[in-house]
Parts: C-alpha cells; sequence; structure tokens
C-alpha cells in the first residue's frame, strides 16, 4: 500500500525525487575523496577513482526511474501506439472493424438511453431515489368521480389529511394540471399554448428543487392563492432565451394576469413524463380550476378525485413502512364524505406508493416494446461482434508469419498476446467512440420520431453501459489472439504456408460456426420485424368506421369573464358558424374528448330509467355537436344526425351506435327509448349509427351513445373538427386568422389532421419501423460476414483452384463448388433460426394486432429473403472463383 | 602495504547485507552502510555505490526501510535510513534462507 503511494508521488513529485537521489549520491562522492584524501591519494586520482566506482550515474537514475514507474503501464502505451501504426497500415480492415462494431454499440446505447430514460433513471433532484408517487388501488371509492388516471387521483381534502403525517413522509406534495391539454396564455400580444400545472407550497421545497432565477413558491403562496409562476427550464430557454430578466413580468393564463416570480432549476420539468412549461400555485378562482373543470371546483367538492401526489420518504423508511403509516389516515380521509366507511361489497381502496423512476408507471406502457428492441439491438451487436471476430482472425491468421518471426527473435509470447491485446482494446474503443456519436444523433431523432416527452441524453448510467460493452468486446477479442499466439509458438508459422493448412482448418471451422449462428439471428430478427410490420400493416387498414381523410382536429378553450354555459355554447355556435362559411371547409362539429386521444367517458348505461340487464351494462359515451357523424363520415343506419335545432332547451335526444343496439335492444324497436348516463336527465333515442372506433384502433367495439353538448352542459375547452375539401393541414392558417378575428387571445390546441393523430398507433409505427431499420442492418451485418468470409476463402484457396482448373474442373463447377458452400451454411442457420424464431415471436403476441405471432406468411418470407440475401452474398466471391486464371493461380504461392 | 584482494558482493545477498548491518548499527547513511560492509568484512566485500542506492530505494519501496533527512556530524545534509518492522522480519528470512544454501553449498563442496 504504501509503495503505491510512493510510486504515485514520485509521479507527481519526479523531480524532487531526483534532486534528493543526486544529492544523496553527491555526499557519497565528497566522503569517498576525503577518505581517499586522508589515505594519502592525489586528488585528481581520487577524484576520478571515486567516479569509477560509481559508474555511470545517468544510468543509475534511469534504473531508479524504472523502479518507481509502471513498465506495465509504459508498455501499454508503446503497444498501443505500436497497434495504432499497424491499424493504419491497413486501413480497410480498420475501418471495416470499426464501423460494424460502432453500428452495434451505437444501436445498444440508443435503446439504452431510451431505456434508462423511460424507465430507471430518477429525477433530477437531490435524492431522487427517496420520491414516491401516491396511489390509490383500484381508483377512488365507490360513489366518487374522477378525473384523470383513477389510480393516481385524490381528492384536495384526502391530501390535506395526508400531508400531516409526516413519519414516514417528509413531505407531500400536490400538483394538478389546469387542463387534459395545453392551456392558452400569454406573455405578451401573441397568444400561445403551454403546459401549467397548479402545484401546493411545499412542491418545489418538497422535492428539492431550487430556483435558476428568483424565488420557487413557499407555502404562503398556496395559503393565499397566489397569483405567481415559476417557468419551466426548458420552456425558458426556449420561449425566453434563457434571460432571467423575465422574473416580474406579466403573463396571462386563460386571460387571468400572473406574475413570474422565477425559473425552476436546470434539467427540471416536472414529475411527469410531459413536461410542465409552467407552475402556480393551487387556485381557488373557478377560471383556473383543476383539469379545466367548469362543473365543480376542487376546493369545494371532495367526492370529485383529481389532485395528484408525490412524496419524500424519510431517509431510512422502506416503501412498506411508509404505506402502514398512512393507511390509517388514507382511509378515515377518504371515507369520512360516504359514511366513515366502504360500501359492504365494496373491493378495499389501498394507499400504494410507487417509486418515482424513469418517466413514472407511465413507463410500464413502454416496457414491452422498449425491452424487446433491447434484445433486437443486442442480437445486432453479437452479430457485428461476429463479423469482427472473423475479420481479427483471418488477420491474425495472415500475420501468422509475422508472430512466428517475432517469437523467432526474441518476443515473449506474453509481449506479443498483450500487443495483439492491446489492438482489440483500440478497436473496441474506436467503435465505442463512433458508436457514442451515432446514439447521440440517434436519440435525437428517435425523440423526435416517437414524440416520447422525456430527455433521452445520455447521462453518466448510459456511459457507463457503453464503456461496459467496450471491455467485454475487447476482452473476448482478446482471447482470439490468445489461441493465435500459442498457435505460433508451435513455429508452424515459419514453414511454407502449406504447413497451415491444419490451422486453416480450425480457424474456418470457427467461422463457419459463426456464420451459421448470425444467420440463425438474422432470421429471428427478420421475422420479428416481419410480424411487427404487418400488424402496423392490419393497424393502419383496420376499419376505424369513419373517413379520417381530409378532417382537421384542434381543441378551442374559451376565455370567458364570467364562464356560463350559455355563454359557451353562443361562443362556440359563432365559432361554428364562422368555420362553416370559410373555403374549403365541407362541414364543421365539435366534440368533448378528442377521438382517438384516449380520453373517454365511462360509466353504466342508463336505458330507460334503469341499468340494462346482463353482464355488464358498461358505456362509453361523448359530447358532440351537431352534424357531428356527417362531419366524421360516419352512416347513420337508422333516424338522423344531430342538428343546430337540437338545442339547449328543445326535447334532449340522443344517438347510439350499433353495439349499443345489439346488447342492450336486440329484437327491438330502438327509436324512441330513453337512454343516460345520468339519473337526472334522460334522452330520448332518435338515431343509430355504425360503430366507429372512439379511444383508439385497438377498442373493440363497446356501447356508445352520443349527447348534444348543448344538452349536457358544463361546456369548456372543446375539440373542434373539420371535413376540408383538400389537404387540412393548408387550411390552418385561414382557421386561425377567422379564429382570432372572434377571439384574439385564443390558441389553437394541439391542431393536426385527424390522420395524422393515428388513432394512438404511434407507438406500434414507432417499434415497427425500427425493427425494420434494426433487421434491415442485421441482415446487412450477415451478408457482409458471409461475403468476406468467402472471399477470403477464395483468395486463400487460389492455389487450389488453380489447380482444379488445370485438371479439367469447369468453370461453372467451380462457382457452384463455392456457392454451395455459402448456401450450405444459410441453409443450417435457417434451421437453427427457425425454432428460435418461433420461440421468440412468442412473446411479440401482446403486440400484434390481427395476426398470430405464428404468421406462416411472415415466416416464409423471411426465409426466403434471408436465403436470398445469403446467395446474393456468396454469388461474388463465387464468380470470382470462377474466373481465377489457373496459369497465374499456380504461381500464386 | 599489501591491498587485501577485494571481492565483489555476491549475488542476491547485497540486500541481507544492507539489513543486517542497519540492524546491527541502527540509523546509517548510504556511505556509512558501505564503509560498515566493507570493514566488518576485513575489507574483503566491496560494495559498489552504483548498486547501493537502487537497492536502497528498491527497499524502501518495499518497506522494509524508512529514510529521513538529517545531518552529519560535519553538518552535512544526508539520508539516514533505518529498518523498518517488515525490514526486521525480512532480515530473519533472509538469513534462514542463506543458511540454508550457504549449509547446502558447504554439503556439496565437502566430500570433494
Amino acid at each position: 500500500m504504501r509503495a503505491l503511494f510512493r510510486r504515485i508521488s514520485y509521479l507527481s513529485n519526479r523531480q524532487r525525487y531526483l534532486d534528493d537521489l543526486e544529492s544523496e549520491m553527491r555526499l557519497h562522492r565528497e566522503l569517498r575523496l576525503e577518505l581517499l584524501a586522508r589515505q594519502g591519494v592525489a586528488p585528481d586520482e581520487a577524484a576520478l577513482a571515486a567516479q569509477r566506482r560509481f559508474g555511470n550515474t545517468t544510468l543509475l537514475k534511469e534504473d531508479f526511474h524504472n523502479m518507481l514507474t509502471w513498465n506495465l503501464l509504459e508498455d501499454l502505451l508503446k503497444d498501443l501506439r505500436y497497434s495504432l501504426r499497424s491499424l493504419f497500415a491497413n486501413p480497410l480492415f480498420a475501418s471495416i472493424a470499426v464501423l460494424t462494431l460502432a453500428l452495434g454499440i451505437g444501436a445498444n446505447t440508443a435503446i439504452f438511453s431510451v431505456i434508462n430514460a423511460v424507465l430507471l433513471r430518477g429525477l433530477p433532484v437531490s435524492h431522487p431515489e427517496q420520491l414516491v408517487y401516491l396511489h390509490v388501488e383500484p381508483g377512488q371509492p365507490e360513489g366518487y368521480s374522477n378525473t384523470g388516471n383513477s389510480n393516481s387521483s385524490f381528492s384536495e381534502y384526502v391530501f390535506e389529511q395526508l400531508r400531516t403525517e409526516h413519519q414516514a413522509l417528509s413531505a407531500v406534495a400536490a400538483y394538478v394540471p389546469l387542463g387534459v391539454n395545453k392551456i392558452a396564455l400569454r406573455v405578451g400580444p401573441i397568444p400561445e399554448e403551454a403546459a401549467v400545472e397548479m402545484v401546493s407550497g411545499d412542491f418545489f421545497s418538497g422535492l428539492g428543487v431550487a430556483a435558476s432565477c428568483g424565488r420557487t413558491f413557499n407555502p404562503a403562496d398556496e395559503k393565499n392563492h397566489a397569483g405567481v409562476a415559476v417557468l419551466g427550464n426548458a420552456y425558458w430557454n426556449r420561449r425566453f432565451a434563457g434571460d432571467c430578466s423575465v422574473v416580474g413580468k406579466s403573463i396571462y393564463v386563460k386571460g387571468i394576469p400572473l406574475t413570474i416570480i422565477g425559473v425552476a432549476a436546470r434539467g427540471f420539468s416536472g414529475v411527469e413524463p410531459s413536461p410542465t412549461d409552467i407552475w402556480i400555485p393551487l387556485q381557488i378562482t373557478p377560471a383556473l380550476n383543476a383539469w379545466g373543470n367548469q362543473q365543480k371546483g376542487y376546493y369545494e367538492d371532495p367526492s370529485w378525485w383529481c389532485i395528484r401526489l408525490v412524496g419524500r420518504l424519510t431517509p431510512g423508511a422502506t416503501l412498506q413502512q411508509a404505506e402502514a403509516s398512512l393507511a390509517a389516515v388514507f382511509q378515515r380521509a377518504a371515507y369520512e364524505h360516504l359514511g366513515g366507511k366502504p360500501k359492504p361489497d365494496e373491493q378495499p381502496r389501498k394507499l400504494v406508493l410507487v417509486p418515482a423512476r424513469g418517466i413514472g408507471p407511465d413507463g410500464d406502457y413502454y416496457k414491452e416494446p422498449l425491452y424487446y428492441l433491447f434484445a433486437i439491438v443486442g442480437v445486432i451487436l453479437l452479430i457485428a461482434c461476429g463479423n469482427v471476430a472473423m475479420l481479427l482472425a483471418a488477420r491474425s491468421s495472415a500475420r501468422q508469419r509475422e508472430f512466428g518471426i517475432r517469437l523467432a527473435i526474441g518476443g515473449s509470447q506474453n509481449r506479443l498476446f498483450r500487443q495483439l491485446l492491446a489492438e482489440s482494446l483500440l478497436l473496441s474503443g474506436a467503435g465505442a467512440a463512433v458508436g457514442w456519436m451515432f446514439a447521440l444523433a440517434c436519440s435525437k431523432v428517435l425523440a423526435g420520431w416517437a414524440g416520447m416527452e422525456a430527455n433521452l441524453t445520455p447521462d453518466r448510467t448510459v456511459a457507463l453501459f457503453t464503456a461496459t460493452i467496450m471491455v467485454l468486446i475487447a476482452i473476448l477479442f482478446g482471447l482470439a489472439p490468445l489461441l493465435t499466439v500459442r498457435r505460433a509458438a508451435f513455429g508452424l508459422a515459419l514453414k511454407n504456408s502449406s504447413a497451415n493448412a491444419f490451422q486453416e482448418k480450425s480457424r474456418s471451422r470457427t467461422a463457419r460456426f459463426i456464420l451459421v449462428a448470425q444467420v440463425a439471428l438474422g432470421l429471428v430478427l427478420a421475422v420479428s420485424a416481419g410480424l411487427l410490420t404487418r400488424s402496423l400493416q392490419n393497424l393502419e387498414r383496420a376499419n376505424l368506421g369513419l373517413k379520417t381523410d381530409g378532417l382537421l382536429v384542434f381543441g378551442l378553450s374559451p376565455q370567458l369573464d364570467a364562464p356560463s354555459d350559455a355563454k359557451a355554447i353562443a361562443f362556440y355556435s359563432g365559432v361554428l358558424n364562422q368555420l362553416r362559411s370559410l373555403p374549403g371547409v365541407l362541414s364543421a362539429t365539435l366534440m368533448d374528448n378528442r377521438i382517438g386521444s384516449g380520453w373517454s367517458n365511462n360509466t353504466d348505461a342508463l336505458l330507460d330509467g334503469k341499468q340494462p340487464e346482463g353482464k355488464s351494462a358498461a358505456m362509453r359515451w361523448n359530447s358532440v355537436g351537431p352534424d357531428f357523424f356527417s362531419t366524421l363520415g360516419v352512416a347513420v343506419l337508422e333516424g338522423r344526425d344531430f342538428r343546430d335545432s337540437d338545442a339547449a332547451n328543445s326535447p334532449k335526444v340522443a344517438i347510439v351506435n350499433e353495439t349499443f343496439v345489439k346488447r342492450f335492444l336486440k329484437g327491438h324497436e330502438v327509436l324512441g327509448h330513453l337512454v343516460s348516463y345520468t339519473s337526472k336527465t334522460a334522452f330520448t333515442i332518435v338515431g343509430v349509427v355504425a360503430d366507429s372506433k372512439y379511444t383508439g384502433v385497438r377498442e373493440d367495439p363497446i356501447p356508445m351513445a352520443y349527447f348534444p353538448f348543448v344538452q349536457v352542459g358544463f361546456v369548456g375547452e372543446m375539440q373542434i373538427e373539420l371535413r376540408t375539401a383538400g389537404d387540412p393541414y393548408a387550411l390552418l392558417p385561414e382557421v386561425r386568422r377567422a379564429i382570432a378575428r372572434s377571439a384574439p387571445d385564443l390558441a389553437l390546441l394541439q391542431p393536426m389532421s385527424q390522420r395524422a393523430h393515428d388513432f394512438s398507433i404511434t407507438q406500434d409505427l414507432l417499434v415497427s419501423r425500427l425493427s425494420q431499420f434494426f433487421s434491415a442492418l442485421a441482415i446487412l451485418l450477415v451478408a457482409s460476414g458471409l461475403y468476406g468470409t468467402l472471399a477470403y476463402s477464395v483468395s486463400r484457396r487460389t492455389s487450389e483452384f488453380g489447380v482444379r482448373m488445370a485438371i479439367g474442373c469447369e468453370r461453372p463447377q467451380l462457382l457452384w463448388m463455392v456457392l454451395r458452400e455459402g448456401l450450405l451454411l444459410s441453409a443450417l442457420g435457417i434451421a437453427v433460426g427457425l425454432p428460435a424464431a418461433f420461440a421468440f415471436s412468442r412473446y411479440l403476441d401482446s403486440q400484434l394486432y390481427g395476426l398470430r405471432p405464428h404468421d406462416p406468411v411472415t415466416f416464409g418470407v423471411a426465409v426466403v429473403g434471408v436465403l436470398l440475401v445469403c446467395l446474393g452474398a456468396g454469388f461474388m466471391p463465387a464468380l470470382r472463383a470462377a474466373s481465377i486464371d489457373p496459369i497465374r493461380a499456380l504461381r500464386y504461392e | 602495504m599489501q591491498p587485501t584482494a577485494r571481492e565483489e558482493i555476491p549475488q542476491g545477498t547485497l540486500d541481507l547485507l544492507i539489513l543486517k548491518t542497519l540492524d546491527r548499527l541502527g540509523e546509517l547513511h548510504g556511505f556509512q552502510i558501505a564503509n560498515a560492509i566493507q570493514a566488518c568484512s576485513q575489507d574483503v566485500l566491496q560494495v559498489e555505490e552504483g548498486s547501493l542506492y537502487p537497492a536502497l530505494q528498491r527497499m524502501l519501496l518495499k518497506d522494509w526501510l524508512s529514510a529521513e533527512w538529517g545531518k552529519t556530524p560535519e553538518n552535512r545534509r544526508a539520508r539516514y535510513y533505518q529498518l523498518t518492522r517488515e525490514g526486521r522480519k525480512q532480515l530473519a528470512r533472509e538469513l534462514t534462507r542463506y543458511g540454508r544454501v550457504s549449509e547446502a553449498i558447504g554439503r556439496v563442496l565437502e566430500p570433494a
């Protein structure tokens, strides 16, 4: 241990150590001189004698230097330098090997950085491992309503009770969005939209998030419902170019003026996956209600569960302890307004703590496809390593002679091995460096492509991951040279190359083994990519029950001084009339929940005043505008569409879908029955429409009822849907101008063509495209490996082919000989790969739509595809073998 | 006066000699060590300075010796070496080894 310190201290104080030694030896010489003088030797002679006895002092100091430094380190540097030279001497080999490795490592790094961001990484706060989301299983107590995910929503009252419990949680902070979507706001003359959240006063202090500029909230801000705002760091950088002078400016959220008091710390954009742009303290004014709700205030109504909670465990507390200590408080608070206890047949409600990791509980949604992609890139890395291993093996067998000579003139095996190891370290290092750059570019593209709202920039965990891969690869490739060196030591290398036949055979046996494995892996990837592609085709071709082409959809949120249904209805009627008159707009309507967004109203149906009999009375509903079905292109099978004349005070009407009729009114006259989502009002059925998808493509047919929004009431943000004559996006500027004429402060929220919304299959799209890309990459690598091996073996066997030709072998026969070798290998690979693909595809089952995981068409196409590619790869070397000139070939040796 | 025939120190025994000298005489600087070995061997063994100092450094590194800068009686700066606990253990080990080897050599030579 002390020796290590001395070495390190020597490295940093080298001059001092040498000076010490110098002065020590000078003293020695002087003392010797004096001694000799006392013995009567002449001074000149004495000096010479003293010097002689010391010998070469410079050499001495060098010895000393060597003793105190790591020879190993210096040797390693020398090895690296030498390897660099030898790699540069063969730039084609080096660049192919580095690029191949870079592809493999880069793909792994990119996918891992997504996994890290989505599933693993903690929030950018101090001690992120202490943060937990508060959840309630299986949802709010019966009899209560909820907005948001029922698992993650609480009432304001329950929050107030939970926050007083400090034994296991040092803080419980609340946050709730101002709306389902982004919120209209204005900082200056031009309206825009942003994600706005209301939070409790201890939100920032509880999470441990400081301010970049100004300050964050304090408990007083919450108590006074202060008109202040804190900006998200990313939003601040984007919108205000990171300028701190924004603090003190006014911001109009839904028309209400607030003062910006600060900016959150760098990297912090909320605790949910979708970044928050602006935080304001919990508000009490109806205009700034939770979720933009118009019906009930979250402060007054303990039955409305809508607030999300995040907590910090006290150091040392476990999840179970914390859950136990909160259980009693939670039960009391949850049922306080329900007579104190659950209904007799009610499933018990439980407070659960979920660690805040990655993008939180939503990460589960991405888990399966991500692990699938991770498996795929892992396979790619294997294939890439196989290729490079074959390259290395070919190279070192070509260098047998060099090794033989080096050993023969006294190079140690150890040193030779170290040098080869340095070479593979260099290769894998360069591969990792280039791969890292690939990954950086890739993850940016990925993030944009997926519309995934998570920060994908690689962090330290990702770097560690990549470094680990690099080292593993280096060690793996280091083992190959070990064998080479051992073989070279037998001294065969210096003999004529025909003596190498034996070694050559074992080398090519290894190469064959690798190739078969590669083809098998390539087939597995091809099959899974094929399955996902066909599944995506099914999703895209799925009958949605409506015509998406030419539909433009966007949200509007009216900013009214004193919100009332009458005013909101008047506003929307005005907007609809205005939009209908635009040239290019064929018809216009609106709806509460945007179709394809995943949001829906779910309840038990009431038919003629009571729940219909049968297994399930579940029904989805939506409140919609006039001409809804003709605008969306949904067939009206019986009765009529909604009309402008269905006004707030005219007879209440409803329209149901086919499945509703099949399930609840089979064999009955449908029109005239009463349907409702609430016991307070009943609506007369005036029409039946064909089934159409509501939440997403994968939705199974479910009973649906539609009600006129003017008769449902509680009108807040609505989604406007326009049927246009041409390209929906081309109409967007005209629509903006029209809206601005009547409401200058209003932004169009998330405008897009209904087609682009693609009915919630963005993820399928992404996974399938990535899978296609990766399997193409894999097949390319396999093909290049096969090509390289065959080409190499043809070049090694040039003289053999020459002899064969000389004794009468025809060119087509030679062509077939080489081609057959390639085909045999691929056939073997396919034989191994088929069962593997069969086993692997089962894991894809849950992601497939409209086909079985063992789809024979996909398997057939994949097998034929892989065979064709292998045939193509083998053809060129085969052609070369067939075109060998026997005279030159025989002189080849 | 006929000078005594001087011998180089046999390979591998320099460490042993240095350790033993320091063990007997305590704190010494390099020149004193060389002189002491020469004197004790009655001028037969002569320490080459070229091998003495590297040996001292090596032993410092192995933690057998400790060194400290001090002043000679003539008030000159010198580095004084001293045995450590580890060094004493090493001395014991080397003595045993040396005893075994010289005994063995003796047995080989005796019958001749």
